[in-house]
This record gives structure tokens, C-alpha cells and sequence, in this order.
């Protein structure tokens, strides 16, 4: 064989391997891209309590109908968020019954890499379901109070369940509405919403649709004093 | 032992090594795409619905690309196209320090989000990726490596 003929095939040999690793990585992207498509248009059943928060309306009503909208982006297995919790229930309460504000919660599943079995997904799913009872804000603070560590697998769908028990979620629905992780693509939807929104980390707090960050409680009263 | 023996064979082990590094990254990321494209949007670098397109079709690429690399497929486009992927996560983990924003680079996990006890791991991820990126590079300047596709395509028209 001569030396240009081996060179022409070498270099015929090259290019079609080429292109074979292009149409493979552009075939790779392709496929990625229609399986979020697929995912992503689904239609989503929303609970009870979902209100208008200017713009996503992925928020969930806890309490109150004052003028200022108090909106925390939360997930049940982010121990920054239990503190948060700990340290402005009574300050929100407060506000809540002068009729001050409205206490609003995104419950993002945005931790689902840090438990084995998806657990911040699945307490936002069941936290959808108490607000379809109405119970939105007494199970949401049992799920803090019983905030299993990051990496665990969290607690069970039974034991999901029962925590509803104190808040009167005794009812065979609630406990079907948990167990079958009915909010589970709605969880999916609002997460997306708050990444949309530039919300990447949690707690993240809104006054009146401005994000604002607190340190202290006393920054929290004059943020919602400042706002009205 | 030839300084080309010695070279296909550091080739072959780079390849190996960086062909599972991607399939790693790729099937730490399939299992939620939206989760990925979340993470893409952490960065704050393109404009929300770019990044979850991108973020989606992100692990589906790193897996081909893993794959065309364990393979060796086409191994000196391959590591061309890994080291400019690479390249960029650089770029987006530097920019997102220099930014001051606190973010999980989402490399080997869907990443994105930090709670507020955790801090990033900048460094370690940068120090990782110019590892990476020097495999990548051995591989572009000698793509010869045993125990490849290439190679036996070598040999078929030789």
C-alpha cells in the first residue's frame, strides 16, 4: 500500500470517528432535553391554600390576611430553617394577630440529595396535604420540631402520618394524601419556581415580593415595620 | 520500554480514569434533572429557562462522553470536548467565588443550594478540576492508547 493511500484512509478513519462522537453527544443532549420537556409539562394538582404572591403563586397561605406579604422559602430538613423557625414563631404570630401581615411558606424540596430517600420532597408533599385541611402552619412547625439529621433517611410516610395526629390531621384522606405522595410533582413545580426566582438557598425570606435577609429577630420586626 | 509504549499506557489509564469521572458526574445527575438544572441556575450565569435546558441535557452528555472515552472512541475529539467542558465548569466555579455567591458546585451531586451552616468547597472543587483537566490534556497531545476503539480501527487499516 502506498504511503498516500494509508495517510487518506487514517484521515478518512479520524473524521469518521468524529463524527460518530458528535452525533452521539448531540444525540446524549437531545435526549436530555425531551425527558425534562416530558417531565416538566405535566399538569400538577396544587393544595388547598395556594395564594397569588406576585408572580410564581407557588406559595401556600399559613396564616393572617395583613398588607404585608411575609413569604419564607423553607425545607423541612434544612436545620437553618428550624432555627429560623424557632426564633420568629412568636414574632410572626405576633404580627399575625395584630393583622399585620400574611404569613406566607414555600415548602421546597430542595435538600433531596441530602437524606437516602428524597425526604425533603416528601414532608413538602405531606405539608401540601395538611393545607388542604387547613393545618398548613401546626404541621409544618411538628415537622420542624421532629426535623430528622441531613444524610438520614428521614421520617417514614407512617411516621409522616401520625405527626399530623396533634394537629387534628386524624382523617383517612390526609393519611392517603401522604402516603401516595399526592404534592409530590407540585413540590417538583414550586422548587423549580424559587430557582426561577433567584431563591438557591434556604431560609430565604420576601417582604412585599423584596427579598430581604434578616439576622436577628429585631431585624425581622423592623424589615416588617419598615414594609407597613 | 519506549517512551511511546509508556505513553499509551499512562494514555490508557488517563482515558479510563477520565471516561469514569464524566459517567460518574452524568449518573450522580440523571436521577433529577430538574435538581440539575437548579443547579446550573445557582450560578446565576444565563438567564433561568436556558440553565434548566442546559442543566437537564448536562448529565446526558457527560455519561456519552464518558462513554466514548472508556471506549476510545474518537479519543483526541473526546478529550478536546472534555477539556472545554471542563474548562467552563471552571470558569462558572471561579466566577461564583469571585461573585461571592455560596453554592454547591453540583460537579459529582445535583448541588446547587447550601443551607446556611454549610460553606463551599471552592478550592477542592477548582484543585479537582485542574486535575482533571491536565488528564484531559495528556490525552489530547497522545490520543494513542491501548485497549481502545481507536486502536482497533488502527489495526484494521494498517
Amino acid at each position: 500500500m502506498s504511503q498516500r493511500s494509508a495517510l487518506d484512509k487514517r484521515r478518512k478513519r479520524t473524521l469518521w470517528t468524529v463524527i460518530i462522537a458528535v452525533v452521539v453527544l448531540v444525540v446524549a443532549a437531545i435526549v436530555g432535553f425531551s425527558v425534562y420537556n416530558s417531565q416538566r409539562s405535566k399538569p400538577v394538582a396544587t393544595p388547598k391554600g395556594t395564594v397569588s404572591d406576585g408572580g410564581t403563586d407557588s406559595g401556600l397561605a399559613v396564616a393572617g390576611n395583613g398588607p404585608v406579604r411575609v413569604e419564607v422559602y423553607l425545607d423541612f430538613l434544612c436545620p437553618a430553617c428550624k432555627s429560623f423557625e424557632t426564633n420568629a414563631n412568636a414574632t410572626l404570630d405576633q404580627f399575625v394577630s395584630q393583622n399585620r401581615i400574611t404569613l406566607i411558606w414555600h415548602t421546597l424540596g430542595f435538600l433531596d440529595s441530602r437524606s437516602t430517600t428524597n425526604y425533603s420532597t416528601r414532608s413538602a408533599a405531606a405539608a401540601g396535604c395538611a393545607s388542604d385541611f387547613g393545618q398548613l402552619k401546626a404541621y409544618g412547625n411538628a415537622l420542624f420540631a421532629s426535623q430528622p439529621p441531613e444524610g438520614s433517611a428521614g421520617l417514614s410516610a407512617d411516621q409522616l402520618i401520625d405527626l399530623g395526629g396533634p394537629a387534628g390531621l386524624n382523617s383517612p384522606a390526609f393519611a392517603a394524601c401522604v402516603r401516595d405522595q399526592k404534592y409530590k410533582p407540585w413540590v417538583g413545580r414550586i422548587t423549580n419556581d424559587a430557582a426561577r426566582r433567584g431563591v438557591n438557598a434556604t431560609p430565604t425570606l420576601f417582604i412585599n415580593g423584596k427579598e430581604t435577609t434578616v439576622n436577628t429577630v429585631d431585624d425581622l420586626k423592623a424589615a416588617i415595620n419598615a414594609a407597613g | 520500554v519506549s517512551l511511546a509504549r509508556v505513553r499509551a499506557w499512562l494514555g490508557t489509564l488517563a482515558r479510563l480514569g477520565l471516561g469514569s469521572a464524566f459517567l460518574a458526574a452524568g449518573a450522580l445527575k440523571i436521577g433529577d434533572l430538574a435538581a440539575s438544572g437548579r443547579a446550573v441556575a445557582a450560578y446565576h450565569l444565563m438567564p433561568y429557562d436556558v440553565a434548566a435546558a442546559v442543566g437537564a441535557a448536562q448529565p446526558f452528555v457527560e455519561i456519552a462522553l464518558g462513554a466514548l472515552l472508556v471506549l476510545g472512541l474518537a479519543t483526541r475529539f473526546s478529550a478536546i470536548i472534555a477539556s472545554l467542558l471542563i474548562a467552563a465548569f471552571l470558569i462558572g466555579i471561579g466566577s461564583a467565588w469571585a461573585r461571592g455567591l455560596r453554592i454547591d458546585c453540583g460537579c459529582f451531586s445535583r448541588g446547587g443550594d447550601l443551607t446556611g451552616d454549610q460553606r463551599p468547597r471552592y478550592i477542592s472543587d477548582i484543585l479537582r478540576d485542574i486535575a482533571l483537566l491536565l488528564v484531559a490534556s495528556f490525552l489530547v497531545a497522545f490520543p494513542q492508547t491501548r485497549f481502545s476503539i481507536d486502536e482497533k480501527l488502527e489495526a484494521g487499516t494498517r
